[in-house]
């Protein structure tokens, strides 16, 4: 039997019933939530310079909540993606063609990294190595440049040409829905990989597991467990300078910062924890360490890049998992009916589509 | 009357001749105080990585007024929003009423600003480095000057207010 779990966030009308309950009153009227939605916007233009900070502050009808990502190119327009739409933006912040729109000047975007940084570049040197910034509050902001080489090794980045702006989103229920295909019998947590293509929700979804496995849900048998956290991109629990801007439950810890590898083994030898999760894995150093946690009796939870069950399998590092047994169940993504469409879960044992 | 005259000005320059030498004996403690505040922020920034706005209130915590005041501003300027080197560059310009130093001096200490957060920590490390040598340097020099100048400046407002007297008379 197959049963394609669907989340409640799928469907399109759907998408904003869901995502807007945490704004009070939104029934009656628009304006409230235009308010609302203005409001967050201010808040984000806070992260540029003048021009960009008043065409955000200006926006007319776009909605916060519907925005995705946010990028900035040299010389290019300025631009913001929504689930399935590119939205170009002129000097007014109304949406228009590509050939109106504000182009942005290197200006704009050495502020914006400016600001981001709260004028320490030299603060997130090692976030840079890696191509990406964590702003308080936990969006992500990728960075393109120019790289500068040391002895065949990244150094740091310089020349900034583009950034992108992902907005990070807080869905909490979202586990909900698969998390009962995630215990066993014994009310333990399996091994579980999320896979997907980029911006389907994985990092959203893997939150919210480790939100629910942490806190417990009676409903489903689970015991709240201790979760050990290594959150090598601060993209999970959105740390800054040590507090923790997402909810990942009463009994996480957060290693933040930490490189995978060494991370697994610090957790499992300082925080004795019942469940290890990190984001993304990819690198020959995680899979050896997974394996090597494997052995002190944790679960693991992770996530990685790949649209399908077949093209996990053709990434080296995560064919050796797999082949090697590591994972219990395998959870796949999709945008088809927006962020966060479970295509299925497998149970990798018998090969089956739970 | 012409008694109390005579008293009120040469105590009235004297004062005014002690003020100087005070304000120059200040000098080069303060550049000291400014090499011993970037020595400190140059380890924050290498060591620490510590981001500008957090390093400057522990600078400003371990520094004595008025660069407590100075470093008190450009904490608030950053936590605005604004970015470092405009901040230290205004910051100067505002703050150096507050201070007995030089144009001289505060042309080194605006060199501080130029990329400051700009760019890695080694780079970083660098640039105040060479202000610090300066600043030593400068304040080697202020050193001697000032021993000199502020004895004789504190004689010379009184003997300024004596000849003063003895010309009105």
């Amino acid at each position: 039997m197959s049963l394609h779990y669907t989340l409640s966030v799928v469907q399109e009308p759907k998408v904003m019933s869901t995502l807007l309950k945490s704004i009070p009153p939104q029934k009656n009227g628009s304006h409230p939530e235009l308010s609302k939605s203005a409001a967050l916007w201010t808040d984000m233009a806070k992260w540029f310079g003048d021009d960009i900070r008043f065409i955000l502050v200006s926006l007319k009808g776009v909605d916060y909540q519907k925005i995705e990502e946010l990028r900035l190119r040299v010389g290019k327009p300025l631009l913001l993606r929504t689930l399935d739409r590119d939205l170009f933006i002129n000097q007014e912040g109304e949406i228009t063609s590509p050939n109106n729109a504000y182009f942005i000047k290197h200006e704009d975007l050495a502020c914006a990294l400016e600001r981001m940084t709260h004028s320490s570049v030299y603060a997130v040197e090692e976030d840079l190595k890696q191509g990406f910034i964590t702003l308080p509050g936990g969006n992500r902001v990728g960075v393109a440049g120019e790289v500068v080489l040391q002895q065949g090794k990244i150094q740091t980045m310089k020349h900034i040409s583009s950034l992108n702006l992902r907005i990070a989103r807080d869905i909490p229920g979202l586990s909900q829905k698969i998390l009962p295909l995630l215990l066993s019998m014994a009310g333990t947590v399996y091994h579980t990989l999320l896979i997907s293509p980029p911006r389907a929700g994985k990092t959203t979804l893997l939150r919210d597991l480790i939100r629910s496995i942490s806190n417990g849900v009676p409903q489903v048998g689970l015991n709240g467990q201790t979760v050990g956290v290594v959150d090598e991109r601060g993209e999970l629990a959105g740390m800054w300078q040590g507090v923790p801007t997402y909810d990942l439950g009463y009994r996480t810890d957060v290693l933040d910062g930490c490189p995978k590898a060494s991370g697994m083994s610090m957790l499992v030898r300082s925080m004795s924890p019942q469940v290890l999760a990190m984001d993304e894995i990819g690198h020959a150093d995680d899979a050896n360490a997974i394996t090597d946690a494997l052995r002190t009796g944790v679960q693991i939870l992770s996530t990685a890049h790949a649209s399908s069950i077949e093209e996990a399998r053709s990434r080296p590092v995560i064919k050796h998992l797999l082949e090697q047994g590591v994972f219990e169940r395998l959870v796949v993504l999709s945008r088809r009916h927006g962020p966060g469409t479970i295509d299925g879960v497998y149970d990798l044992r018998t090969g089956r589509i739970l | 009357m012409l008694v109390l005259g005579c008293i009120a000005l040469i105590a009235g320059c004297g004062c005014l001749g002690l003020w100087f030498a005070h304000r120059i004996r200040r000098r080069p403690l303060e550049l000291r105080e400014c090499s011993m505040a970037l020595a400190l922020l140059d380890t924050e920034i290498v060591w620490g990585a510590t981001p500008l706005p957090e390093a400057f209130c522990l600078v400003k915590e371990r520094t004595d007024t008025p660069w407590q005041g100075f470093f008190e501003e450009l904490q608030e300027r950053l936590q605005r929003g604004e970015s470092a080197s405009t901040a230290w560059k205004e910051t100067v310009i505002i703050q150096n009423a507050h201070f007995c130093l030089k144009p001289e001096d505060w042309q080194i200490i605006a060199d501080v600003g130029k990329g400051l957060g700009r760019s890695d920590r080694t780079e970083q490390h660098k640039q105040i480095e060479l202000v610090q040598r300066q600043l030593i340097l400068m304040k080697e020099q202020a050193e001697i000057w000032s021993g000199k100048q502020a004895k004789m400046w504190s004689y010379l407002g009184f003997l300024g207010g004596i000849a003063g007297v003895l010309v009105l008379i």
